[in-house]
């Protein structure tokens, strides 16, 4: 065997390995600091013969004494030279355009950052490990213009990302994620650890070339791989801390609540006070108050542990590289009591072989597996409304079955109120498992300028949910068992052949690639509900939780189809092509085009192109400005489709309803004469112009992009006169522009001490242009009104505006018409709306645009140093301009038994004193006036965090009571420490922008621990 | 050597994209489980029924908003839920608001009932055409014609002048003028006249294909319904004559119990809404959503059942009434007390008897609530009925609609306002409904004997009393506990503010 695999080298590669090895050694320094660089690869030119430096700089390699040595490392000039027969060379290298010679990955391919005319935005491995989270795209958060990210406090739930805006009216807006080749719709089952680079390709020209799936944008995930004739390595990296909530809202307590209810004057509610007292007896303190005073928010909650271990495993030889891992994450939730929190494993392989000089074969396999037990968010939402004069616990109520919880209800609530019901009878478990399997071929045509690649991707997904509702009395009502579960599985498979080309004459670069897709995406679904399970679901007896102990079923939420089932078996078949050319590194062409068809939409095939150029301005002859290492000019073109939207049948079709006859139930038909028709995809066109600059020997870089983002056939909701349901066309259109800035300052100070500082901004316009002749289309609910509106953000906020609170019956008369007061019957402490048609009365024409849940600006700023082996990086980050509807306060228009606010039951409006804020009276809080949207319940979003502050310590192969310790890194993480915000909720942080039941985002900090061996 | 192998990766090349391409035809594959109606299959006739089947769900399932939209105006009821849906308060108080979600949504799940039905109609005629049974195919669709004469009915009378869809297709209302109130009454008359002869001649709960259906009496009653808007007397005289003529319906000789178990399917109804718990403790269950009518807080017979929202609260004016005549198997039936509500009364009714209680026939106790002094003894379900294991509200009881007693009431009204009648003299039918809750007889009886009869039988329901007030122009009536009605602008609802954003015709009308 190892015979014919020397065979194999003598046949197939150059002659000139047959010639004697020489050992050469040697150091590499900086040119600045005089200090050693490590990690710089070492190449033997011509060969695959490659090392890299210790940590000290000092490399060693075989190579033959006529051999080129080429010594290569990120920020700094490539460097070559000749052995000369020499076994020791000293190398020094020059600082260079920090990532101007990187090689970024882009579709189908790479590029170097210096040939972009594109923008598109790399973050690798060392800053996406600097976030403890679940979620690799959390890490993007501040780090990236143009990109934002709304954290998700519950353990394994994703943020939300969106990329330069919103550009659909449907789904999340989520940008498509490419793993290695794959597509998915989110990268939730990743571990960060495992990830070399996130690619954000932020522009349509970027992204054209995935074509129809490209319209949210283009995040290209590559995952981790070995390197040739590498050592083998393992890393075993870690960390333990502890989640904190932050930022807790503060709730009335039971004398600023008991004040609250007596400023209503409401002797009903003032009689459940008394209610309280008579239950649980009065405080020793104040006897008007009751003997309660529950602050339900620490009751539910408490800090909770995080930790993460990954063991990986790196290296290659001649031929072959490989990287094999895996990983271990523990999230625990805050909520107590309930099982709330979040565990994953991963195992991946993957594997590269030249197995002939001509054809190198690859495969990549990813498993992930996690269980996730989900908090139960009412829990949240029943703390805030909770009355603080309510215990937990109730030893009277002797009907609770089986724990004693209080009952609102037996002092006179509408509800139940406990938070701790929920908690505790209710039990969410999800178990997902990701599988992605990878097999890749690359074949030489010709030398190596002509390749073929093939990949074949298989993506396959299991979410299966139970939720178990225990079966209890509360005192008042008895709840009956009931097991819900749901089956989803998703075959996904897509598989790319291409040829690439890679050429130059001279002057003239040129790389065309031309290929061809297939792409599938097949789903099943799976759901029934049982009830009055027996034996009775119990903590206890986990064992026993399964349908097939449901009494009954619920025949009408058993089913396998549900309104997603249209999309169940989508085909796709692609062509595509790219080139980019380069003439002497000053001028960058580049066009993509992709035909793309489906079976999704009545339209199959469309198709999307782009050009971009780039002039790199300081390359050229002329221009000799001191200061300016690198300027280039460029600007771009793309069209990009968005199938992420709900196909349609476009024709009437016939549903089931059910219904019940003496007691039968009976299957019956109806026509829907309504019908969706989404004729095709969602297209977008992008114009985008940046400039990248490096100054100052490239101590400081610039980047800086402006576009235009239009998305037209738009898929809207139509609604039909007079019938409830509603339709969908292609019809609306959609506006995003901004611009996005990146600003870097790095330097060394001198060996031991560099230090950086940077930051970046982005600013957001989203307008909507577009619905299809209406002016505005509903969203939102009825009561909290959210309305896209041409001309204005999508789904803004919509009411009345508020200037003030009406202080005294003559103010009332000098606003508003007198009739119209006497019909109001309005009274001092209400709210004063601005009149905005000048009528004399407040009526639906005096709603305005109250503000958009999309910032207007975000940004995000870093600085870091390294003094010596110790290392200190901070994030800070920030969004300001958006809006949150507090749907918590607005939840008073429904129930007003309710807690409310400190800061706003301390800040009523009253007799005299008025209110600072502009919140109404107590009684006026009740007032139907109040009580329609208005800028009352629409708050300013803005907030700046600390977003993250990592301190690092290396210990480098010391040797420690004669054991030569190896490589280990020690890390204190403090992840958002400190959010600083006006909003009364508990996080400035709302997807959607209607706050009701969020999950609080905590602050983390942790102990990490890198040991390389 | 070489050029032999490059042949062969410019084949595999050639091979790969071909095989990509040969997917082409891939592309063809529909969309999943999708019944296009284009593709029906019209032979197979034993299909027919199941749009029948689909009607009679489509009227099951009827919104809780609909029903207080259609009916809170009356002085019979208050909205009750206080705190919650101000908006509906303000309506209960005849201060509309057009941008009122209720409204729209009323407006809508009536008209959409419409538009799946007309679509029903159109579909059987297919089959019809297709060789279905002509004269199965003809009685579905004077079913399905009756439902749309009942919906027809309510539009009108919450908003007056309105449109009538000429087909199942929404779009084509954009050409189509509103026709008045007069106009849409007999449009139904004329879709009952079709109907009535289709129809099968019997009891609705004597129909053995689907018992409790619409049957030829429903047609003659909601006829009557209509004519009576009209004030066209004889009409009204002529259809519920029929009704009583054919000797099928009788009255539930307990008041009481009508509105309970052995009110479902009973032999005084001409129309109710069925629903089941299929008798089974847990799972499937097809319910109304009376939660809406149930009490906040209680202290049932059955320990474990579910309250409600507190809403649907009978008015103080009516309990008055009522103690006034000296009633109290009808105010017991209609009203359940609460002990603050109790106290209430006593404190604006010295006389109150000592029998007002707050604990039901049935054993449930009520509670004081925030939200309402009394509750719709009507809309209320004893826990002692639910289906063992069974905890929701009201859970297994149908929503009755019509029943004999107006059909009789109604026969009264037209001969007291003119019209004659061999069926039956005014006099006997009031008689007969004051007889089954021990009523002395009352002979020649007026129009506000009538109309006070028919206050104290159907308070809470259906909004009977309003319509009637507004009818016979006593609408000074409904001007109570701070209310004040302007006959001029608060017969009927503003078109709701969306309709008007999509219909020009609204707009212009409003």
């Amino acid at each position: 065997m190892r015979n014919l695999f020397t065979c194999f080298l003598l046949l197939c590669v150059v002659p000139g390995f047959a010639l004697a090895q020489h050992r050469v050694s040697g150091r590499v320094t900086d040119a600045l600091t005089s200090g050693g660089i490590p990690g710089v690869t070492v190449i033997v030119k011509g060969t695959e013969t490659a090392t890299q430096t210790d940590a000290t700089g000092n490399f060693t390699i075989e190579a033959n004494a006529t051999d080129t040595l080429v010594f290569r490392s990120l920020g700094y000039a490539l460097q070559e030279i000749p052995i000369s027969s020499r076994t020791d060379v000293a190398v020094v290298l020059q600082g260079e355009g920090t990532e101007l010679e990187e090689v970024v990955v882009v579709g189908y391919g790479t590029q170097r950052q210096r040939d972009l005319t594109t923008a598109v935005t790399t973050v690798r491995a060392d800053d996406i490990a600097k976030t403890p989270n679940a979620q690799a795209m959390q890490s993007l958060q501040g780090r990236v213009a143009g990109v934002q990210i709304v954290s998700n406090g519950a353990p394994g739930a994703s943020p939300t990302v969106r990329l330069r805006g919103i550009g659909s009216f449907e789904g999340n807006a989520a940008p498509l994620y490419v793993v290695d080749g794959m597509f998915f719709d989110n990268i939730d089952f990743l571990n960060p650890n495992d990830i070399a680079t996130i690619s954000v390709l932020k522009d349509a020209s970027a992204s054209a070339i995935y074509g129809v799936r490209a319209g949210n944008g283009v995040v290209l995930v590559e995952t981790k791989s070995g390197a040739y004739n590498k050592p083998g390595e393992i890393v075993y990296d870690a960390y333990y801390g502890i989640q904190n909530p932050q930022n807790v809202l503060k709730m009335a307590n039971a004398q600023q609540f008991v004040q609250y209810i007596n400023g209503t004057g409401s002797a009903a509610d003032i009689q459940l006070v008394q209610n309280a007292m008579q239950r649980y007896g009065r405080s020793r303190l104040d006897p008007n108050l009751p003997d309660v005073n529950t602050d339900w928010y620490s009751e539910i909650m408490s800090p909770a542990p995080i930790q993460n271990h990954n063991l990986s495993f790196n290296g290659g030889g001649e031929s072959t590289r490989y990287s094999i891992g895996g990983s271990y994450f523990d999230q625990a939730g805050l909520l107590e009591l309930q099982r709330n929190n979040y565990r994953r494993l991963n195992f991946r392989v993957k594997v590269d072989s030249k197995v002939k000089d001509w054809l190198n074969v690859g495969g990549n396999f990813n498993v992930s597996t996690a269980r996730q037990y989900n908090g139960e968010n009412t829990a949240w939402f029943r703390s805030y409304f909770a009355v603080p004069i309510l215990p937990v616990y109730d030893d009277a109520n002797t009907n609770a079955i089986p724990v004693k919880y209080a009952n609102a209800q037996q002092i006179g609530y509408r509800g139940s109120q406990n938070p701790f019901f929920p908690l505790e009878y209710i039990d969410n478990r999800n178990h997902v498992a990701k599988l992605l399997g990878n097999f890749h071929a690359e074949v030489a045509l010709w030398e190596q300028k002509l390749k073929f690649r093939t990949q074949y991707n298989y993506g396959l997904s299991f979410v299966n949910t139970r939720r178990v509702d225990f079966e209890y009395h509360d005192g008042v009502t008895q709840h009956q068992s009931a097991i819900r579960r749901q089956n989803t599985t998703d075959y996904d498979q897509v598989w790319d052949n291409f040829l690439t080309y890679d050429d130059n004459f001279g002057k003239h670069n040129l790389n065309v690639v031309l290929g061809q897709s297939y792409r599938s995406e097949y789903s099943e679904l799976l759901f029934a509900r049982g009830t009055a399970i027996s034996p009775a679901p119990s903590r206890a007896a986990e064992q026993y939780w399964y349908l097939a102990n449901a009494t009954d079923f619920d025949l009408n939420s058993i089913g396998d189809a549900d309104g997603g089932t249209l999309n169940a078996n989508l085909q796709f078949l692609s062509f595509f092509g790219r080139a980019a050319y380069n003439y002497d590194d000053r001028y960058l062409l580049y066009a993509t085009f992709r035909r793309d068809g489906n079976n999704k939409f009545q339209q199959t095939w469309g198709n999307f192109a782009t050009v971009g150029a780039g002039w790199v301005l300081s390359e050229e002859e002329f221009f000799d400005v001191p200061g300016i290492d690198f300027l280039k000019f460029r600007a771009s073109w793309g069209q990009l489709g968005n199938d992420a939207i709900s196909p349609s049948v476009g024709l009437p079709t016939l549903q089931e309803n059910n219904g019940a006859i003496n007691g039968t139930r009976i299957i019956g038909r109806r026509l829907n004469p309504t019908f969706d028709l989404i004729t095709q995809w969602e297209t977008t066109v992008e114009k985008n112009f940046g400039v990248d600059a490096q100054f100052l020997n490239s101590r400081l870089s610039l980047e800086a992009d402006y576009f235009i983002r239009d998305t037209r056939n738009l898929a809207v909701t139509i609604i039909p006169p007079v019938f409830a349901s509603a339709e969908r066309r292609s019809v609306g259109e959609i506006r995003n522009q901004g611009l996005e800035l990146n600003l870097n300052w790095r330097d060394n100070l001198s060996e031991d001490f560099s230090y950086n500082i940077g930051g970046n901004i982005a600013t957001l316009t989203n307008k909507v242009l577009g619905l299809g002749g209406a002016d505005g289309l509903n969203a939102g609910s009825a009561e909290f009104r959210q309305r896209s509106i041409i001309g204005q953000p999508y789904q803004a906020f919509y009411g009345y505006e508020v200037t003030g609170v009406f202080d005294s019956p003559q103010q009332i008369q000098n606003t508003y018409d007198a009739d119209f007061v006497a019909e109001k019957s309005l009274v001092p402490g209400d709210l004063i709306f601005k009149d905005q048609n000048g009528d004399g009365i407040i009526d639906d024409q005096d709603r305005v645009v109250l503000g958009s849940y999309l910032p207007d600006f975000t940004w995000g700023a870093n600085l870091g140093f390294r003094y010596k082996k110790l290392e200190f990086a901070a994030l800070l980050q920030g969004q300001t301009g958006y809006h949150i509807l507090n749907r918590k306060r607005g939840e008073m228009i429904f129930t007003n038994d309710t807690n409310i606010d400190a800061d706003l039951a301390t800040n009523l409006w009253t007799e005299g004193g008025g209110s600072s804020k502009n919140y109404p009276s107590a009684a006026g809080l009740r007032r139907a006036w109040n009580q329609v949207m208005s800028s009352y319940f629409v708050e300013a979003g803005s907030y700046f965090r600390l977003q993250n502050v990592r301190l690092s310590y290396s210990l480098l192969g010391k040797e420690i009571n004669g054991v030569n310790w190896p490589e280990t890194r020690l890390t204190l993480t403090a992840e958002r420490p400190l959010t600083v915000f006006k909003y009364n909720g508990f996080n400035p942080e709302v997807a959607n922008g209607v706050d009701r039941e969020v999950y609080p985002i905590p602050a983390i900090y942790t102990l990490g621990v890198t040991i390389k061996l | 050597m070489k050029a032999i192998r490059n042949i062969q990766y410019v084949a595999m090349v050639f091979f790969g994209l071909l095989l990509g391409t040969s997917c082409s035809g891939l592309l063809d594959e529909p969309l999943e489980n999708q019944q296009i109606a284009e593709g029906t299959d019209y032979t197979q006739t034993q299909n027919m029924v199941l749009m029948l089947y689909g009607a009679y769900n489509q009227l099951y399932d009827f919104g809780w908003e609909v029903y207080p939209t259609l009916s809170v105006r009356g002085d019979d009821i208050d909205i009750g839920g206080r705190g919650d849906q101000p908006l509906f308060a303000q309506a209960d108080s005849f201060r509309y608001d057009r941008n009122f979600w209720a409204l729209n949504n009323s407006w809508t799940s009536l008209y959409t009932d419409l538009i799946y039905w007309q679509g029903a109609i159109e579909e059987i005629q297919k089959y019809q055409e297709a060789g279905a049974n002509q004269g199965t195919a003809q009685q579905y669709i004077a079913e399905i014609k009756v439902m749309q004469g009942f919906e027809f009915l309510q539009l009108a009378r919450m908003w007056g002048r309105i449109l009538i869809p000429p087909s199942s297709q929404p779009s084509q209302l954009f050409n189509v003028e509103l026709s008045s109130f007069e106009d849409v009454m007999q449009h139904i008359a004329t879709l009952m006249d079709e109907a009535i002869p289709l129809l099968p001649n019997v009891r609705p709960n004597q129909r053995t294909d689907i018992p409790g259906g619409i049957t030829r009496y429903t047609a003659y009653a909601v006829k009557a319904m209509a004519s009576l808007e009209l004030k066209n007397y004889p009409a009204v005289a002529e259809a519920t004559g029929q009704i009583i003529s054919s000797g099928l319906f009788s009255l539930e000789p307990d008041f009481y119990h009508l509105f309970k178990l052995r009110g479902k399917l009973n032999s005084e109804n001409l129309l109710e809404l069925q629903y089941s718990d299929y008798g089974t403790p847990t799972g499937t269950s097809n319910k109304y959503l009376w939660d809406f009518f149930g009490p906040t807080s209680w202290t049932p017979a059955r320990s474990g059942a579910s309250g409600g929202w507190g809403f649907w609260e009978p008015s103080m004016k009516y309990i008055q009434f009522m103690l006034d005549r000296g009633e109290r198997e009808r105010l017991e039936t209609t009203v359940i007390f609460t002990p603050d509500g109790i106290t209430d009364l006593r404190n604006a009714y010295p006389g109150t008897p000592s029998w007002v209680s707050n604990v039901t026939p049935d054993g449930d106790v009520f509670n004081n609530s925030v939200r309402t002094k009394f509750y719709s003894g009507k809309h209320y379900w004893p826990s002692t009925m639910l289906t063992q294991g069974r905890t929701a509200y009201g859970e297994n009881k149908n929503f009755t609609v019509i029943r004999y007693a107006e059909v009789l009431l109604m026969h009264a009204e037209a001969l007291v306002s003119g019209a004659s009648s061999s069926a039956m003299t005014a006099d006997a039918a009031v008689n007969e409904v004051r007889n089954r809750v021990g009523l002395g007889a009352l002979s020649g009886v007026t129009l506000d004997q009538v109309l006070d009869e028919k206050f104290a039988e159907f308070a809470g329901e259906w909004g009977i009393r309003f319509y009637d007030l507004v009818r016979h122009d006593r609408t000074a009536e409904l001007s109570y506990g701070g209310r004040s009605y302007d006959a001029t602008t608060d017969r009927y609802f503003p078109y709701p503010l969306l309709q008007q954003d999509i219909l020009p015709q609204l707009r212009d009308e409003n």
